[in-house]
């Protein structure tokens, strides 16, 4: 990453970037294919035709979203609690969107549509962090649309496979998940602010989990954010 | 119909994504909300990781049987000790299989 920081041009360092990002994303990717499996495969349990279960995947491209939304089709609910109850779940995508302006805002329309589309909690997971001249958008594009793309075959396959597939929520693949994020989150507390934050995104996060509180992952967010910042102050603005 | 409610909610997904990418949208971040920004990731991920180690079926399990702890305090020293993701992520899994359907089956 250290390389990334001066614009560079040539078709090669692009594909340079593109791939690093892929690799980089790797571990996340792998992670998420038993739950685009599921998808798949739960989409047609729920009735829905291959081609509406492909396009979840392909065209809301949201995981917990979308399982959440084939189990209310599947429930027969209303188009209208719908999209309150993918708002609650979408909207931590806005504290994403809010803190990649700095870095995606001035590129070029087209750029901004594909980074928009592809940000994830993965991608935010990987490029949040990075500086303003780390980031680069080469890289970005590798780690999204790859992430993208496996997404989607691991829903074709759950599509096809369907019933084939043991329940693979059992084995606890979702500890892939966290033990990525542990390992991108760990190495990034340099400092007690930070610290502090993440102390209080666990015992928040975990508190509203078990109160079941509906939109719990951005109350969590926001309380840890706020816990750092006011700890930064009290200390007298050191990050 | 259905492709119909899939696109409203893609409409929904995609403009909570794009929103505030948009350069046009009126909006200036001034230095401390920049500075509250900057806690943004480690503050989603934690909120993301931790209730899938420290609850399982909406109940709080805190165990020395749960795996995911075991599993997540050896993540932690080896991201702390060599901050490399992959080799993180594969060895405390590899770990965690083992607790999970071998140790505590």
């Amino acid at each position: 990453m250290t390389s990334t920081a001066l614009p560079e041009t040539t078709v090669d360092s692009k594909l340079r970037l593109f791939w690093q990002g892929t690799i980089a994303m790797l571990p996340l990717s792998i992670a998420v294919l038993p739950w685009g499996l599921l998808a798949g495969s739960f989409a047609v349990e729920a009735g829905l035709t291959p081609l509406e279960s492909q396009a979840l995947s392909a065209v809301l491209f949201a995981g917990s979203a979308q399982l959440v939304a084939t189990g209310m089709i599947k429930a027969g609910a209303g188009l209208v609690t719908m999209l309150i109850t993918t708002f609650f779940i979408t909207s931590r995508h806005l504290l994403y969107s809010v803190s990649m302006r700095g870095k995606i805002s001035p590129l070029p329309l087209r750029w901004r549509l594909a980074l928009g589309f592809l940000l994830t909690d993965e991608l935010f997971a990987l490029c949040g962090q990075q500086s303003e001249k780390q980031f680069n958008r080469w890289y970005a594009l590798g780690a999204g649309l790859s992430f993208y793309l496996i997404w989607n075959l691991a829903t074709l396959v759950g599509i096809v496979a369907g019933n084939y597939i043991p329940s693979l929520n059992d084995i606890g693949l979702d500890f892939a998940v966290a033990a990525t994020f542990i390992a991108i989150v760990v190495p990034n507390i340099k400092s007690i602010p930070v610290l502090v934050s993440v102390i209080a995104a666990l015992i928040l996060s975990v508190s509203l989990a078990l109160l079941n509180v509906e939109g719990s992952l951005m109350y969590a967010s926001i309380g840890a954010m706020l816990a750092g910042y006011f700890t930064e102050l009290g200390l007298g603005g050191k990050a | 119909m259905i492709l119909l409610s899939i696109l409203a909610m893609t409409c929904l997904v995609f403009l909570s994504r794009y929103l505030f990418l948009e350069p046009r949208l009126p909006l200036r971040l001034s230095p401390a909300v920049q500075r509250l920004l900057s806690y943004s990731s480690p503050a989603v991920l934690t909120a993301i990781w931790a209730p899938i180690v420290f609850t399982h079926d909406s109940r709080l399990s805190i165990g020395a049987n749960n795996p995911y702890i075991w599993a997540a305090v050896l993540a932690g020293l080896i991201a702390w000790k060599t901050k490399n993701v992959l080799l993180t992520t594969v060895v405390s899994m590899v770990v965690f299989l083992i607790l999970n359907l071998v140790v505590w089956a």
